[in-house]
């Protein structure tokens, strides 16, 4: 049956600036659609208007003629919802800083929509890129030449954005094929593509301006030497801003966990509320609440240089090298998002077209360092490396021991895809590298702090749950039976001491085999669960950080090193998992994974271990 | 002659593509703007065989050795 609201679809190019506009239209009241049985993500929002409109944004495609399996689906799923009349109307975005290549496509969806006989908009975005160059597009000519209305708008400013639903209301279905006077007698595909050409070259802008200045910026960045230089400084900030930039409000968020902890525990009666209080809420959620500035910053900046242009350009500085190792340079986007989570990497490595590729990309996004290690490593690092500065305070020791370990992430996911791809002969398709630079742009701010916001709450909100109902049952056992009286003579205790010679290979002891246990649901889970343990073990009056608790405990380094190890190689994210399965359509790469990386986590940890206890 | 050779700087006309280009690609090559008769730019070859960056009308794209040697220009 369908729906009484009116669906309004948004197609374009990567890169068009569709989801731009669609967070303008729709502001936070987003979802991702629910289009059973497809593998694309097409989210869905109510109009800020409040008037009964639904925006769908579908997934960026160069053409609807695909090429890969992914794109076929996304094509599919529009065509589909075009012919089951599920649409009111379509909005066509196309980028108009570069016309051309916006109009081929404009073209097909124009015709599309005639053939469905669905209305259909033509939105002409980023004019103010053009506006600050004082150029122009004549959209008035251009609606006159395709006999559809289109629209200057802009999804950054939100210039002409206010034309848009009344233009969209009052627009009825191409009639008739479009047509240009022409003497080009060619195929389909040529024809099309001269009728862009000469279309963009009568109504688009004119001049070479905004290429020229792209092309200048490109000669920096993908200079021999400045090039690579500037990319690793970039990346080396990256990795120092998670702790400059989120310092301050991790230890703001530690203090009110302290103030709150001292407000909040005279209040509750002693004895089992009041332990409960004190070792599972503020030990164990309190801990792992700390690390959510990290995350926000992290996913900020991940998002600023993606949205900058620049990781476009880190892909082609990085596609030589990176198919050393059976990769391509576009499986860099993917693995830079994943530095972020696992998860989005996951649904990047769709832009990877070759599926060789792919499948070695996924074999490579569980090794990169996620923010969920961000916990375990801050932990660890915060309770084994000293909080000292070199060169004149620009390096921090923390920062650069941080770095190191993704670096090491990042190491074994490129040895891993080196022995994979030239010993495993499945699958020899394979699709060319054709990346299209975007143009430099100052990044937006708006949709960027958001989307941070939205990761921050959704780690929040997901491992939140998990790590609560983890560290409830956590405390229960180690609880009982004898009211916390001696941990190693509880229930938790008891199972400890039988992993304990598993772990004990690394100088761990049992509390630190049961964090990592419980930290295969979601790796961040350790340090809810190490914080209850403390919790219980110590029974301090005051909140005492986690890793003064460890640092206190004694732990060798050698045994922290080889946690950190463990848990750089280790797949303990059943979310990673779960998503692998559905993108792949099988749990036989998944459960691969499981097994092989855990196996390998647990021998590098003993070796790490052995050899740090030797030299150190 | 092909893409790939282009020096920083130069231009050239497709001409054709090579005949172990699959159909679709050919398709979505035409579609980005590398068609036969077309002019193309070559803006940027990064030393170390890096992809080099190709300009299409208003557009640039990068590709490596093993796409742009299958084009054909002159």
């Amino acid at each position: 049956m369908e729906s009484a609201r009116t669906k309004i679809a948004l197609i374009g190019s990567p890169n068009s600036g569709k989801s731009l506009l669609f967070n303008r239209l729709t502001g936070l009241n987003q979802k991702v659609a629910n289009f059973p049985g497809i593998t694309v993500d097409i989210s869905s929002g109510k109009s800020l208007t409040g008037d009964s409109t639904e925006y769908l944004d579908f997934p960026g495609v160069y053409s609807l003629h695909t090429i890969s399996a992914e794109e076929k689906v996304a094509v599919d799923t529009f065509h589909k919802a075009l012919e089951t009349g599920q649409l009111s109307a379509v909005v066509c975005v196309v980028d108009s800083t570069r016309l051309e290549k916006g109009l081929i496509f404009a073209l097909q969806v124009i015709e599309t929509c005639r053939r469905h006989s669905t209305p259909i908009v033509i939105a002409a975005n980023m004019v103010d890129v053009l506006d600050q160059h004082s150029m122009q597009i004549d959209t008035q000519g251009l609606s006159a030449a395709f006999k559809v209305p289109v629209l200057a708008i802009s999804g950054k400013t939100g210039m002409g954005l206010e034309h848009l639903p009344p233009c969209i209301a009052a627009t009825s279905a191409p009639t008739e094929p479009f047509s240009m006077a022409s003497d080009i007698i060619a195929s389909d595909d040529s024809l099309t593509h001269r009728q862009a050409q000469q279309l963009a070259n009568t109504y688009g802008p004119k001049g070479d301006l905004l290429i020229n200045a792209q092309t200048r910026l490109d000669t920096f960045f993908l200079h021999s030497w400045f090039g690579g230089v500037s990319f690793f400084v970039i990346m080396y900030l990256l990795f120092q801003s998670i702790f400059t930039w989120a310092a301050p409000v991790m230890d703001a968020v530690e203090t009110l966990i302290q103030f709150l902890a001292s407000v909040v525990l005279p209040l509750v009666p002693a004895g089992m509320a009041s332990d409960f209080t004190a070792d599972a809420l503020f030990g164990g959620i309190g801990a792992f609440l700390v690390f959510v500035p990290q995350i926000f910053v992290l996913t900020l900046v991940v998002g600023m240089l993606e949205d900058s242009g620049y990781l476009a350009r880190a892909a082609v500085i990085c596609h030589k090298p990176l198919r050393l190792f059976g990769l391509t340079g576009k499986s860099f986007i993917p693995m830079l998002s994943s530095v972020a989570c696992a998860i989005p990497g996951i649904y990047a490595a769709r832009t990877v077209d070759s599926p060789r590729k792919r499948w070695l990309t996924y074999l490579a996004i569980p090794l990169m360092p996620c923010s969920a290690r961000l916990p375990v490593y801050s932990l660890l690092i915060a309770a084994f490396i000293p909080a000292q500065k070199t060169l004149g305070g620009l390096i921090g020791w923390q920062g650069l021991a941080m770095f190191g370990i993704y670096v090491f992430g990042i190491v074994c996911a490129l040895l891993v895809t080196a022995a994979v791809s030239r010993s495993s002969v499945e699958m020899r398709s394979d699709l060319p590298f054709v990346l299209e630079m975007p143009p430099y742009r100052l990044p937006s701010w708006r949709p960027l702090l958001r989307n941070a916001w939205n990761r921050s709450k959704h780690f929040v909100t997901k491992a939140g749950k998990i790590i609560f109902i983890v560290t409830v049952v956590i405390w229960i056992l180690g609880y009982f039976p004898n009211q916390g009286a001696s941990l190693g003579d509880s229930w938790l205790g008891t199972m400890g001491q039988w992993i304990e010679p598993v772990f004990a290979s690394f100088g761990l002891d049992w509390k630190y085999g049961v964090a990592i246990l419980t930290s295969f649901l979601a790796r961040e889970v350790f340090v809810g669960t190490l914080g209850t343990l403390f919790g219980i073990e110590g029974a301090e009056e005051n909140f005492v950080s986690l890793s003064q608790q460890i640092q206190d405990s004694g732990l060798p380094i050698g045994s922290g090193v080889a946690l950190l190890v463990f848990f750089a190689i280790a797949l303990q994210c059943v979310s990673t998992l779960a998503v692998l399965a559905r993108e792949t359509g099988s749990w036989r790469l998944p459960t691969q994974l499981f097994i092989s990386y855990s196996i390998f986590a647990y021998a590098a940890a003993f070796a790490t271990f052995h050899l740090v206890e030797f030299f150190v | 002659m092909t893409l790939w050779d282009l020096k920083q700087g130069t231009s050239a006309t497709v001409s054709q593509f090579k005949a172990s280009v699959e159909a679709s690609y050919r398709t979505r090559l035409c579609e980005l703007g590398f068609h036969p008769g077309e002019l193309i730019a070559c803006v940027m070859a990064p030393s170390l065989g890096a992809p080099k960056l190709y300009r299409v009308n208003d557009t640039v794209y990068s590709l490596d050795d093993s796409i742009a040697s299958m084009i054909e220009v002159a």
